[in-house]
Formats: C-alpha cells, structure tokens, sequence
C-alpha cells in the first residue's frame, strides 16, 4: 500500500516502511497488554484499599469476639469465625485421607485402565459441579434423609464433597514432580511400593501438599452455598463455642450473606463490611502461610528449595 | 527374620494398597450418589406432576400457581450473563495470559502471579459484597437504571471471577508450545505481535479452547455473587442494565421456601438436575478439546 | 513418627466429640421463618435465656414459607409464619400476636395515598410510572417478595383480590433488605411488616385514605394484617410451649417491637 504511493525504483524504501508499520502495531500491541495486565494489579490493590477503608471502621475486639446482634446495635462476629475455623477442621480431618489416599492411589498404583478411568471421571466431575448443587445434595441427604437437621457435620460432609476433587489433583500433582529416581534408589535399597511411598515420595512432596492444603482451606472457609442449607444460618445463642459437632453452624461467609439478605438490625452496613474486610485478611494470609509453609517444608524435609 | 519381616510388609502392602483403592472408590460412590439423586429428585417435575420436559425447557411462563413451572427465563438468564462475562472475560483473559508468557519480564510476574492467586482465594460472598455496595451505586447514578441491580451488575463480577481461571489456562497454553515454532516464526522477521497473532494463537488454540470453557463452566455454576446483584425478577432481561434471574439464583431464593414435595421443590430440583447436565457436558467439551491437541 | 502424630490426632478428634456430649444436657430450641416476626422472638429469646440458662435458642430468618417447611420437615423445632398453613394439617398453630404491613415507598415518591386499585395496577404492571397516580415523573420501581414469604401473601389476598402480583419487579429475601432496598431505590415501593418498617426512613402509604396505624388496625379498618403463627410439628410440649406462652403474654416486648396484642384485637379473621 505504501509502496505503491512511492516512485518505482523505491521498494527497498517500501520494505522498511512497511517494517516500521508492523513494528508499530508491535509496540501498540505491547503497550495495551501491558495496560490490560496493570490494570488487574490495579483492581485488585483497589478492591482490598476500598474494604480496608469501608471495614477498618468495624474492627475491633468486641466485634471480633463479641456475639451478634440480630435486632440492635453492636453485634458481633465471634461465634462466626470460630464457626468458620471450626467447619474447616472438621472438613479436612475428611477430605485429607481420602483424597490423600485416592490421589496416591491414581498416580502411583493404578494401571491404565476402567477402574482408572471412572475415578478420574467422577474426580472431574465432581470438580465441576455448582456448589449450590452440591448443597442440595447435602440438604437431600444430610439434612432430610438422615434427619440430622442443621450440622456442622452436614456442612463438613457436603465440603468434603466439594473439595476432594481439587485435593487429589494437588496430591497427583504433587507426587508427579518427584522424580522416579527417588523411588528406584529407594526399591534399590529393599522397600516395598508402600514403604517407597509412605516414607520416601510422600515426605519429598509434603511442600507442595501443603501449599495445596492450605489454598484448599482457604476456599473451604470462604465456601458459602454449599453451608446454606446443610449447617444453617444460626448461632446456638447460650454456648455459641460449642465442640458439639451436631448443632447448627453459621459460618463468617454465610453470616456477610445473611447479613446482606436478611439482618434488620441498623449498623447493617457496619457489620457487612467488618466481616467482608475479615474474609479477606484471612484469605491473604491463607495464602500467606501456604507459600511460607510449603517452601520451608519442603526445605526441610528434601534439602532443595522447591 | 527376615522372612517375617518380608510377609508383614506384604500384609502392609496388600492393606495399603485396599485402604487406597477404597478411597478411590468413594469417590466413583460419591459422584454416583449425587447423579442418582439429583435425577430422581429432578425428574420428579416430569413423572409426578406430570409436567413435560419441552415446557420445562422453553416456555417462557413460570407460575407455581397455575401449575406451570416454565424455566426458559432462568436458563436465558444464565445463558445471558455467562455469555456477558464470557466477552469481557475471556478475551482479556487471554490477553493477559499472553502478557505473563511472552512478554512480562520476571519481576511484573512476581508481582502479577501472586495478585491472581489472590483473587481466586477470594470468597465469592466477597465479591458479591463489593458488587453491591460498589458496582450497583455506580450503575444507579450513571445509567437510567433505577436500582443498579441487573443484567450488566452480575455480568460484571461475574466477568472479574473467571478472570483468574482464563488467564492461568491461557498461561499454560502458550507455555506448553514448542519454543520451536516461536522462534522460528521470529528468525523469519516477523515482529512479536505477529508471531503471537499469526502462528501461537492458532497453536494454542485447543488450550485457549479449554482455558475458554472452563471459564465457562466457573460463571454457569456461580450463585451467591450473582443473587446479591442481579435483582432476581423473574423476567427476561429487558436491556442490558435490566433486573432478571438465573438457574443458580432462583434456587437459592426459592428453595429455602419450598414445600418438600411441592411442584415448586420438584422444579428448583430440575433446574439443579439441568446444571448438572451442563456441567458434565462441558466436561466432555474439555476432554474432546484436550484430545484434539495431542 | 508419622504414626504416633496419627494416633494423637485420633485422640484428639475422640476426646473433642466426647467433651462436646456435655452440651447434649442442655434444652435446646431451634426457630426459624418469618422476617416480619423475627424481631420479636429475637428479643424474647434473649429474655427468655437470660432468665433460664439451661435454655439454648437458635434464631433464623427465611420466610414464612421456610418456617412452615423446615418445621414440617421437623428441621426446627418452632416454625415462624405469617400465613396459615392448610396444607399441613399435622402442624399445630399458636398465635401469639397481630401484626400490621404497610406499603413503603422511596422518600422521593410524593405520594401519600393510594386506593385499593392504584396498588393493584401498580403491583400487576399496567401502571409504571408514579406521575399516573398523582407523583412526579418517575419510574415506579416494584420490589417483590420471593414466592414463599407470608408477607407476600398477606398482601396478595388483602389487597390484590387473589390477582398475582406481576413478576417483573425485583425481588428481595427479607423485610431487612426490601426496607433498605427501598430506601436506597429513587421511585421504589414494596410491602413490609410494621415491625420493619416503623422509623426505617421509608415512607408509609395510606391505602383509600386509611393510615398505617395499629388503631387501624384494631378496629379493622386497615385491611392489611395478619397473625403471627408459631408452628410446631404436633402440640407444643415442654420448654417450648413454655417460651411460646412466653412470648404471648408479653405485653411490653410485643408492643416495643411494633406488633398488637391479640386480646386488643377488636376485630377477628379465621384465616389468617
């Protein structure tokens, strides 16, 4: 095109012109993914500095660990994040072994074949489903069939459930980065497959485990549809830091939604922002601990950095 | 003694080896539990009420008093606002996980990669708490939407939440190319962006296909961010900034509500029924997309 | 090493769920349904285990729909509602109060009065704009209840003469948030409970010139109210007829939180 503006005998002058073109829609290009990138820096240094400002306010001793409010001013979110804590534990004493087990289980001992297949399929499929579908289910089974009514332990289940898929991913991943080395030095010496994997492989993989856990945990506090209707939306009001695990549990993310749909006491706002704020400061330090732990575990136990 | 030793860590071996094989198998029991329940629950709307599938799917009405649960509005309106977020997530998505593989230098990693971790870890109640008190103002005083609540409020967020997923497939995607075509493709002349529009998309196009579709399979399955923001009318949206309702939060409005055994639990069981029919869908989608690659 | 940290976090795990069976002792009593009528059993629970320690209650929301389903489902003990439940005749029905609803509008509505049949246009859609019943020029923005609520139900058949209210407004889970959404949304109006409404700062409509006052309502000239129904799966036995009863009988928390005592009731309907 450029080159057709120009006198004959010119084409060279065409090539480095139409160099230049492309060079520029280059440097364009380059110049708008770097802004497209920045700008999720940007989103997400705004998100957390806008519920810092709006939620700073709440923060304080008697909302950390007082209890709420449901007609009248100055609740309270203690119960709550005990709550939240204490389903996360209770999910993890199930989904650890389990998916620990099953992840071991495809990536070291399973051959090619049905079995195999299915279990990743139903992994994967698990893996896709609504949360909300999955609280359905725990509604159906825990709740009606079984009669338990609202549970902690309901909750736990259905989490369970929800996050098994992830963790065998993590544990199948995790394994597949130890070199098959380790394990031939190993059945060299005299171990059996077990013994190889119990005390050798595992331990090399327990950084990245850990790092998987962690991020796990910090998804299974912030879960909310799936503890809708499996642990409830209340607080037991005379011993709200029961160990009982067969009582109904709200969690803080369930509460910052109830809180949103249905509380009617007047610092509405307050309370909604305190609990969003804390939501967050939990997840970044989820996060946090995942990267610290994971790194100085794996120190410890393989002498390498990652 | 070492016999002894030799038989009881075979005993040990053969008893690991069932404890795993049991967990694998829990997972094949549970998968199953949930289709089996979830069909026989949700097809309930159709052999006991007596309600044919084609209405369920694409009549627009849905009155519970008329026995007459038509759920076309709550499955246009999941289709419309995955698709919403689609358009805005996706290509920036991609766009963005061409940046971190081609072009971010380290240090721009080191800051990026870990600000997407973090967003993945947000709680979606978070998100649909920042939607409400951030995005629908916004959208109340700058549109002639009277309430902000609508169409564009859930599209939105719901775009930033399947951001994270988008960009890290599309990552993955670009990283997995042979470095071979990449540079050759540069020893040839061709400038960087060329190289990346005219020979690593089309490459990485199965990936980017996945990256697409699980992003997706996120937004389908999406409840409470959305219900906080969309204003749950059981209406067509009439425009762009317009109240509407999707599958995942009509369920969670109604169930709560719903009479065990009532046409109105049967349908909202339906609908969770056909979420899972999509979800499995996709998943062969992915596995199809995935074997094209290899 | 690993086995003894296993066998440690057994006994851990064994010694927690034996502690917690110490909690099973104590009475516990779960509650959960209609927004319009939580207030009041939220203050009457605090009374009521400040003055009986050995007394758990747990109190939720959800509607009254939610209320009637969970206690039939024996989910809860005591469902809260503001409709009767005919469809479930093995519920036993204890009324302890009356309380009124009003139709609240945004502050910049102008309006201060409507007739039956304004709310009905206005509820069905044909009428969309609040300069069609003496307002300014403004989109009327109408914000439902989700289908299950009683609130909604009572306004369906006080005011809408059986017609359906039309689906297009928005819709909103709880008194709470109809009130703030309401208050937040230029143009909006909606239908809530007295308890939520009173000094909320929304607007109170009068309906074919009759105030939103519990005189009103007493003398049956407010058509829109309701009772209060506590359900419980069969007759309320033990601690939980006694809290019920607790509630009743409590003139001063029933009036503080905006509801009418059942005997000042100088007017009566079977099935409410």
């Amino acid at each position: 095109m450029i080159a057709a503006a120009l006198p004959p005998g010119e084409e060279g002058l065409a090539i480095t012109a139409g160099v230049r073109s492309r060079k520029i829609i280059d440097n364009v290009a380059t110049i708008v993914l770097w802004i497209m990138a920045s700008s999720i820096i940007v989103m997400l240094a705004a998100f957390i500095a806008y519920m810092v400002y709006l939620g700073a306010g709440a923060i304080s001793l008697s909302f950390l660990f007082g209890v709420p409010k449901e007609t009248t001013a100055g609740g309270g979110i203690g119960p709550e994040i005990y709550n939240s804590f204490y389903i996360l534990f209770l999910t993890l004493m199930f989904t650890v072994p389990i998916a620990l087990s099953a992840g071991v289980y495809l990536q070291e001992y399973a051959r090619p074949g049905l079995f195999r297949n299915i279990v990743q399929f139903s992994a994967e499929s698990l893996a896709t489903i609504p949360s909300i579908v999955m609280g359905l289910f725990g509604l159906l089974v825990f709740v009606y069939l079984f009669k338990w009514k609202f549970t902690a332990l309901g909750g736990a289940l259905t989490l369970t459930l929800l996050n098994l898929p992830a963790l065998m991913r993590v544990t199948q991943e995790a394994l597949a980065s130890i070199p098959d080395t380790l394990r031939e030095a190993s059945m060299g010496l005299g171990g059996t497959k077990w013994q190889t994997i119990n005390r050798v492989v595992l331990p090399s993989a327990i950084g990245r485990l850990t790092t998987g856990v962690v991020l796990i945990a910090g998804r299974i506090f912030g879960e909310t549809a799936a503890l809708i209707f499996t642990a409830g939306l209340s607080v037991p009001f005379n011993n709200p830091y029961d160990l009982n695990p067969m009582r109904p549990a709200e969690t803080l993310a369930v509460h910052l939604w109830y809180t949103h749909s249905e509380s009617i006491v007047p610092d509405v706002d307050r309370i909604g922002n305190g609990s969003a704020l804390v939501l967050l400061v939990m997840v970044l330090l989820f996060n946090l601990v995942a990267r610290f732990a994971g790194s100085r575990l794996t120190r410890h136990f393989t002498g390498r950095n990652s | 003694m070492i016999a002894l030793e030799a038989r009881r860590s075979r005993r040990t071996e053969r008893f690991a080896l069932s404890m795993l094989r049991l967990a694998a198998g829990s997972v094949i029991f549970a998968m199953a539990a949930l289709l089996f329940y979830l069909l026989f629950e949700g097809t309930k709307t159709f052999y006991v009420d007596k309600f044919p599938v084609w209405e369920f799917l694409f009549s627009p009405t849905f009155s519970v008093d008329d026995n007459h649960p038509g759920a076309a509005v709550f499955i246009v309106g999941t289709l419309s606002v995955t698709i919403f977020a689609i358009v805005i997530g996706g290509p920036f998505g991609i766009a963005v996980g061409i940046f971190l593989s081609e072009i971010a230098p380290h240090r721009m990693t080191q800051i990026l990669k870990p600000a997407i971790e973090v967003m993945v870890g947000i709680p979606s109640v978070v998100y649909g708490w920042l939607g409400l008190t951030l995005l629908v103002p916004l959208i109340r005083t700058h549109t002639s939407s009277p309430s902000g609540f609508g169409l564009a409020a859930a599209g939105i967020v719901l775009a930033i939440m399947i951001l994270p997923t988008v960009i890290t497939l599309s990552e993955d995607a670009f990283r997995s190319l042979p470095p071979a075509i990449k540079e050759g493709s540069l020893a040839l002349g061709a400038t960087r962006w060329q190289t990346i529009t005219r020979v690593l998309l089309p490459s990485a196009s199965s990936g980017l296909a996945v990256a697409l579709i699980l992003g997706i399979a996120r937004a389908i399955g999406e409840t409470l961010a959305i219900q906080m923001v969309i204003g749950n009318a059981t209406q067509f949206a009439s425009g762009l900034f317009a109240p509407t309702a999707a599958l995942t939060t009509e369920i969670v409005t109604d169930m709560p509500g719903a009479t065990e055994g009532s046409l109105l639990e049967h349908a909202l069981f339906s609908m969770a029924l056909l979420l899972l029919l999509i979800a499995m869908v996709l998943i062969v989608c992915v596995r199809f997309a995935l074997r094209k690659r290899a | 090493m690993k086995r003894n940290a296993a066998l440690a976090a057994l006994l851990l795990g064994f010694s927690v769920v034996a502690t917690s069976t110490a909690s099973f002792a104590d009475t516990s009593i779960s509650i959960a349904g209609s927004t319009a009528l939580l207030p009041l059993v939220k203050d009457a629970a605090g009374a009521y285990q400040q003055a009986h320690s050995d007394v758990k209650i747990s109190v939720s929301g959800g509607g009254s729909g939610t209320g009637i389903n969970q206690v039939a489902a024996k989910a809860i003990d005591i469902g809260d509602s503001d409709i009767t439940a005919p469809t479930h005749p093995e519920l036993k029905d204890n009324r302890v109060a009356v309380i009124g609803f009003a139709i609240i509008i945004n502050p910049s509505v102008t309006v201060k009065n409507l007739t039956k049949k304004q709310l009905q246009d206005i509820f069905t859609a044909k009428v969309t704009n609040w300069n069609q019943v003496g307002g300014s020029d403004q989109k009327i923005v109408v914000i439902n209840r989700p289908r299950s609520s009683g609130t909604r139900a009572v306004f369906t058949k006080t005011i809408m003469s059986g017609e359906a209210v039309s689906e297009s407004g928005l819709t909103e889970d709880a008194t709470g948030t109809v009130v703030s959404v309401v208050k937040q949304t230029p143009g909006a109006i909606s239908y809530a409970a007295f308890s939520g409404t009173h000094g909320q700062g929304v607007n109170e409509v009068s309906i074919d010139g009759v105030a939103p006052t519990d005189d009103n309502i007493i003398s049956g000239k407010y058509p829109v109210w309701s009772y209060e129904h506590m359900f419980t799966y069969g007759p309320a036995t033990g601690e939980i007829s006694r809290f019920i009863a607790f509630i009743e009988g409590n003139a001063e928390l029933v009036r503080k939180d905006g509801f009418i005592l059942i005997r000042d009731m100088k007017v009566s309907e079977t099935d409410r």
